[in-house]
């Protein structure tokens, strides 16, 4: 972890310090939010695009931070040129019983919002992104120097997030400086960030959050976004779905609390359940994150990669919506998209987003990458750092594979696990028991029968293939099935009967 | 914020009207924002201004780094890039909503785009659309609502029907405007004039005014000047300095 310390002020350098609170001779009100600042009515831009700059906070033990003390080192407002650009550094340090650097990047975000309430101040984008402007008008009412808008910042700061107990603020103007602590500080500290994102798992949070946005075309889809499983859709992540709930707690983005945990691997959890069944209305009762072929999430229909089971395999291929040729089953992305999705539980289909085969958890109730049969070239290419090293040569691709045959084929030669039985590395359980002696067996009672001549595409057989019984009436049970027949054949039960 | 919307069916003159309204609008005040919401027309070059980004390659960018973009607050991340696309000009901003969507799930970019529009827009003191008939943009709701719309159209019968659809699409569509207007263009002759007046009539609409074929006009189009630098003595230019005085007028 980066050390959390005060930066230091090298020799040599404009440096100049206020303490305590002032009167501000600018309005700060939420109406300001959003307010650009055209080039125009602009006095200074600092960092943005053309310069560089960055903000970050930085936790501090509260004997470190002197409260309200703002410092600014390098040249202030009234030293620049009108219409000028300069790079522009803003560290805040904080201290607080109940503050440590994972609440950094909470506190941090908020700079944005509080500065855009300042009249004449605009600022845009996070970290080593932001943008700002300074309008005339605010200079003409009386803004002199950063180091009040500084104040301001953190007043609202400590009024909006009490548990701030001490702040202060150092506002950097000067271009090496600048410079230097972005490249050795707030870029690792950044990195650390995105590092820990990785390393959170929906065991490590009490929620998680919903997403509805696709309910206009699919009424049943309930989006679960949690550390281990983002959207469908590939676009929001748990920390979004986060963000997105603190702002808006009734849109389309609300927090699921997890309730108990009924199945750590397949991720079911009853208040996943409770809310499912909530936002469904009633025809979602049960849903496992992260399960294939039980109670498996609902696809919305803009979902990114489609995921399809081969019964003939016992494996799992995946297809994504730019590959418009069909997959080893027979069908392309748009039939099985069309299939799927509207917001249906569908066993043997499922989308998913192509964030998910990052997740640890991939499909881990199901064998995860060891149940994965197929892809496309270009999908694996894209994935491929997620696959495990030695599944990586046994996941087959077009050039492969085009079809079911080619398929088993290259299965033996390669000694995929779906050909012997699938051990899932979470709990080192065998769950399937593969098909090679069972497929020749096969093969010879089909030449005794009659060959079936109308061997329609092969499709995802859901849950069970219906059995025949003995008995001379037949009894179809299917159920969350989607069947599609090329062909039918009816014959009397008798000329069944060898 | 006044947000005016002009339509009507392509070659009607839609764009080179919403040109004309940016240039005098902007004249009032500079707090305009020009938005060029139809991906046919080209609202940058009857501005005589260039544009190389868009909107939609801010949402296309997005749709490919979204997933690089890790604890990055991506609404904030998105309001930046947008600013960027903001092409400045001394009178006026000017946003191009550019190319339609490609494959793949655009909601919550979309619903992202509108809740930064919805802020960002009201700043302005005008904003004026050049959106097409289908209204995209506003059934969308990437632009929540209008407060006049300006239907351009000609003595053809598609230019009339085209406007008859816009009405019942801005009706069905519950934009709550304030005013939706019939601006005639190409008009030579009474019996043109006549077409227009009883058409208007008709099908409820306020007439804002008559527009002369302007040979101008044609010729700045047909070489791709910009149409701002119409002759401002020409009749065309002076009605629709007199229409953005009136609308102005309500506005404020």
């Amino acid at each position: 972890m980066v050390e959390r310390k005060k930066i230091e002020i090298p020799e040599g350098k404009k440096v100049k310090v206020s303490v305590g609170e002032e009167d501000f001779p600018f309005e700060i009100s939420p109406m300001f939010e959003g307010e650009r600042i055209r080039k125009g009515d602009m006095f200074v831009e600092l960092a943005g695009p053309k310069t560089m700059g960055f903000e970050l906070v930085i936790s501090l033990p509260p004997d470190q931070v002197e409260d309200m003390k703002a410092t600014l080192i390098g040249i202030d407002l009234d030293e620049m040129e009108e219409g000028g650009r300069y790079p522009f550094a803003m560290i805040y340090y904080i201290a607080g019983e109940k503050i440590d650097p994972d609440i950094e990047p909470v506190v941090e975000r908020r700079n944005h919002e509080f500065q855009n309430y300042i009249e004449g101040y605009m600022h845009i984008n996070s970290r080593d992104t932001i943008w700002i402007r300074i309008g005339k008008n605010a200079v003409k009412k009386g803004l002199k120097s950063l180091l009040q808008i500084a104040k301001a910042t953190m007043m609202l700061y400590k009024n909006e997030m009490p548990f701030i107990e001490k702040i202060e603020a150092v506002y950097i103007t000067d271009k090496e400086l600048v410079e230097k602590l972005l490249n050795e500080l707030a870029r690792p500290i950044y990195e650390e960030r995105d590092a820990r994102v990785e390393q959170l798992h929906d065991e490590d949070v009490d929620e998680f959050y919903s997403c509805t946005l696709c309910q206009s075309f699919a009424p049943t889809n309930v989006c679960i976004i949690s550390p281990d499983r983002p959207s469908l859709c590939g676009a929001i992540t748990w920390f979004d779905g986060r963000a997105a709930a603190k702002v808006d707690p009734e849109g389309p983005n609300r927090p699921v609390p997890k309730g108990e945990c009924i199945d750590p691997i397949a991720g079911e959890y009853t208040g996943v359940n409770e809310f499912a069944k909530q936002e469904s209305g009633g025809s979602v009762e049960r849903v496992k994150l992260h399960s294939f072929f039980d109670h498996p999430h609902t696809s919305c229909g803009c979902f990114e990669v489609i995921g399809f089971y081969m019964p003939e395999v016992d494996g799992i291929g995946f297809v994504h919506r730019g590959y418009p040729h069909p997959a080893p089953n027979g069908l392309p992305f748009s039939t099985m998209a069309g299939q799927t999705g509207g917001g249906k539980q569908v066993v043997g289909f499922l989308g998913i987003g192509m964030a998910y085969f990052r997740s640890k958890k991939f499909l881990q109730a199901d064998g995860g990458w060891y149940r994965v049969v197929w892809m496309p070239k270009e999908l694996k290419e894209k994935v491929l750092k997620y696959i495990p090293e030695e599944m990586r040569d046994k996941i087959a691709t077009e050039e492969d594979a085009k079809t079911i045959d080619e398929l088993k084929e290259f299965l033996k030669r390669v000694d995929h696990p779906v050909v012997k039985g699938v051990v899932r590395p979470v709990d080192g359980k065998k769950i399937t028991d593969g098909w090679v002696e069972e497929k020749e067996k096969e093969v010879i009672e089909e030449r005794v029968e009659e060959a079936p001549a109308e061997e329609a595409p092969a499709i995802a057989f859901p849950t069970q293939i219906p059995q025949v019984s003995t008995a001379p009436t037949v009894r179809l049970i299917i159920k969350n099935a989607k069947i599609y027949i090329d062909k039918v054949v009816v014959r009397k039960v008798e000329e069944m009967k060898r | 914020m006044v947000v005016i919307a002009v339509t009507g069916k392509g070659g009607t003159g839609k764009t080179a009207v919403a040109a004309l309204l940016v240039k005098f609008i902007s004249e009032i005040t500079s707090n305009v924002l020009a938005v060029d919401a139809d991906p046919d027309s080209n609202l940058p070059d009857a501005l005589g201004v260039e544009v190389d980004k868009t909107l939609g390659d801010v949402r296309e960018l997005f749709q490919v780094t979204r997933e690089s973009l890790g604890t990055v607050d991506k609404e904030s991340w998105l309001e930046g890039k947008i600013f960027e696309v903001i092409h400045e000009f001394d009178n006026f901003d000017l946003l191009v909503m550019g190319r339609p969507e490609g494959e793949g799930c655009y909601c919550f970019v979309n619903n992202l785009l509108r809740g930064i529009l919805k802020k960002f827009m009201r700043h302005y003191d005008y904003v004026i659309v050049d959106c097409e008939a289908g209204l995209e943009h506003f059934s969308r709701k990437t632009i929540e609502s209008a407060d006049y719309i300006i239907v351009v159209t000609d003595t053809s019968r598609k230019g009339l029907k085209t406007a008859k659809k816009i009405r019942e699409l801005a009706k069905e569509l519950n934009l709550k405007f304030k005013e939706i207007f019939l601006v005639g263009n190409k008009i030579v002759g009474d019996e043109a004039k006549e077409i227009i007046k009883d058409f208007a009539k008709k099908e409820n609409f306020v007439l804002l005014d008559l527009l002369p074929y302007d040979e101008k006009v044609v010729e700045l189009d047909l070489k791709g000047e910009p149409i701002i630098n119409l002759p401002e003595d020409s009749e065309f230019a002076k009605k629709v300095r007199f229409i953005a005085e009136v609308l102005t007028r309500w506005g404020s």
